[in-house]
């Protein structure tokens, strides 16, 4: 009886999937599924690498709100958590779905290739996002360059790091694309260029406050003086900082991040910070609308394309705490 | 060890001799190590971590274990660090983290318990479901501008860290419940041997639900700790933080089996952990080289402590308060 059951289950997926990419296959991009009479609507699927990073959370909402805007386009987000297989199914269920257009934040970008080629080769419009896989011919890209992010802030350094200064680097998780290339770029715009800087301590500290505390406790004790704090994001930054804030010690303690969150903009408004450079989910969010939008509608058939970098510094910190006050996300 | 007497000291201190060694070891190879403010540094890293290990303590002596703390010290810490910025209320702040991680544990406590299901699995559940609901409620975002609430993490009260001071309660606390309290025994009696207990009249049920209050209580507490000490609500904060505490207790020589497990132990287990990561930190030791060192040097000094360790000790501990 069981037997029975599970074949017909599987026989009544197999449909339901080769229904799916039929559909879409032999009219896309244009949907046929719209629910009003005259009205076309699009379904577009978010696959986001893990709704549990403050960065995919945040883009993952911004997702929602730009797709507001385009009343033809009914977006879903599907959370991959942080799992090259759990996204990899995401994918395969988007595409058996039927949507039109699948637009995917991969958690690691060569695990989700063959998945994403896979939506290519159904007819589906494809987007790869934050960070974009490179080479998959017929889809689409929409990112913001993780070098370009750390090279702003590293020229910048190359002016304010004192001669022979000592610095501390803090590192993302090992093997994460954005931790690699921001990282390459440290190296090659600012340490290749001053070889009199030394580095005290280099650790990862996997993008947490918490744990760039631990470290940067640590390193002063071990080090004393520390010129500047080259952090890969915002979060670790804060973190080394929570540590010196208010030691006189390390009153002119140079801070670098990247990302532009809320706390970072707070912190170089007040002084506390140097410079980031904003990774603006809500920019991402609306080019990657505006993308979809221009391939679903046939306006045209790939794009690529890059968010700009912005570099904030003191002089315009507090237009970006204005942005996130009005977003929310600070409140005094 | 061949003389009745040192063998005796050896084996009830063995993992004190091991830390001993190491603080030693330690002072040769860095200047820095014992001073003063790096004693306080290593206190202070440690205060959250040691915290929780007193919780799986008291649960792996009485038979369980809890998987869900640094899942539920998050969704109790960004809980209470968001009713603190609309009410500036510290007392009730403290209060909703404490409250919040009890409700959770009660929750354990009645999977575990009532209906009879492993804990391994119940607080893998509520770890997952705790997490998500820290997630749900901040949106993913950390909660910032949190004032004056971050005074009980950064904080001293003279020469002595606030989130130190709760350790030491937290010691002096678990350690009198444990050697001197009836409820102490029973922890041991059923952890050690369920069904004599069952038999001696212990009611087992409401010694589980206690053991899981007790670990709620100081889950709650250490949410606060840390909020306080990142100043902000992290819903991704203190990931991986049950492994710490399980760590700290195993380390300290509480056994997997159940029924065996000391306080000082414990406190031990978590300073070893501590001095470790804190020794290669100023050493500048290789991130990668760390961890390798880390799990080799954990598991030398288990096998050292097994050694040496009088294997009637506990069960003689056990005979003379069951």
């Amino acid at each position: 009886m069981k037997k029975y059951l599970a074949a017909l289950l599987a026989m009544a997926m197999t449909v339901t999937a080769l229904a799916g990419c039929g559909n879409s296959g032999s009219d896309a991009p244009a949907a046929d599924n719209g629910d009003g009479e005259g009205g076309e609507t699009y379904k577009v699927a978010y696959i986001a690498r893990a709704q549990s990073d403050s960065f995919a959370a945040w883009l993952a909402n911004e997702m929602i709100a730009a797709a507001e805007k385009y009343p033809d386009i009914e977006l879903q987000v599907f959370d991959g958590q942080a799992d090259d297989a759990k996204e990899n199914a995401a994918i395969e269920n988007a595409i058996a779905n039927g949507f039109d257009a699948i637009i995917v934040q991969p958690n690691n970008g060569e695990a989700q290739r063959p998945y994403v080629e896979q939506v290519v080769a159904e007819g589906i419009v494809a987007i790869t996002t934050n960070a974009r896989i490179e080479g998959i011919e017929g889809a689409s890209s929409v990112d913001a360059d993780p070098y370009k992010q750390a090279q702003v802030n590293a020229e910048l350094a190359l002016t304010q790091v004192p001669e022979n200064g000592k610095v501390v680097v803090l590192k993302g998780p090992s093997g994460n694309f954005h931790a690699d290339e921001r990282l390459k770029a440290w190296q090659e715009v600012f340490f290749a260029a001053r070889p009199d800087v030394t580095i005290l301590g280099e650790d990862f500290a996997n993008w947490n406050k918490d744990e760039a505390m631990k470290l940067m406790e640590d390193w002063t004790i071990a080090f004393g003086d520390i010129d500047a704090i080259v952090s890969m994001n915002d979060n670790m930054a804060a973190g080394a900082l929570e540590v010196v804030k208010g030691n006189p010690q390390y009153a002119d303690i140079l801070s670098y991040g990247v990302d532009g969150t809320a706390e970072a903009a707070l912190l170089i408004e007040e002084g506390t910070m140097t410079a980031t450079c904003l990774q603006s989910a809500i920019d991402l969010a609306e080019l990657n609308m505006e993308t979809v939008h221009k391939l679903l509608t046939g306006e045209e058939t790939q794009i690529d394309t890059d968010i700009a970098e912005v570099l904030i510094t003191k002089d315009n910190a507090s237009e970006f705490v204005e942005m996130y006050r009005e977003r929310g996300q600070i409140t005094e | 060890m061949k003389s009745g007497k040192v063998g005796q000291v050896m084996s009830k201190y063995s993992i004190f001799f091991v830390l001993l060694v190491m603080i030693l070891i330690s002072m040769l190879m860095n200047d820095k190590f014992l001073s003063t403010r790096n004693i306080t540094n290593i206190a202070v890293q440690l205060s959250v971590a040691t915290i929780l290990a007193y919780g799986e303590m008291v649960l792996i002596v009485s038979g369980l274990l809890d998987l869900s703390s640094g899942a539920v010290l998050a969704l109790a810490g960004v809980l209470s660090v968001s009713v603190y910025k609309s009410t500036g209320n510290l007392l009730l702040a403290v209060a909703v983290s404490i409250g919040v991680s009890v409700a959770f544990n009660m929750i354990n406590a009645m999977f575990v318990a009532n209906f009879a299901m492993p804990a391994f699995i119940v607080t893998l559940a509520t770890q997952m479901a705790a997490r998500g609901l820290a997630l749900l409620y901040t949106k993913g975002q950390n909660i910032l501008q949190i004032g004056d609430y971050a005074k009980l993490g950064q904080g001293s009260i003279g020469p002595i860290p606030i989130p130190v001071i709760f350790m030491i309660a937290a010691t002096v606390v678990i350690w009198y419940i444990m050697n001197h309290t009836k409820l102490g025994r029973s922890f041991y009696a059923i952890g050690g041997n369920e069904e004599a207990s069952v038999a001696s009249g212990i009611n087992v049920v409401k010694s589980k639900y206690k053991a899981f209050l007790i670990n709620g209580i100081l889950v709650g507490i250490a949410g606060v700790l840390f909020m306080a000490r990142v100043n902000a609500g992290l819903p991704n904060g203190a990931l991986g933080y049950e492994m710490e505490g399980l760590t700290a207790a195993i380390v300290g020589g509480t056994s997997f089996s159940g029924g065996v497990g000391t306080t000082s132990g414990t406190l031990i287990g978590s300073f070893i952990i501590g001095c470790l990561n804190n020794i290669m930190n100023l050493q500048g030791v290789d991130a990668y080289v760390q961890q390798v060192v880390k799990g080799g040097i954990i598991v030398a000094a288990v096998l050292y402590d097994i050694r040496f360790k009088n294997k009637k000790a506990p069960k003689v501990i056990l005979q003379k308060k069951a």
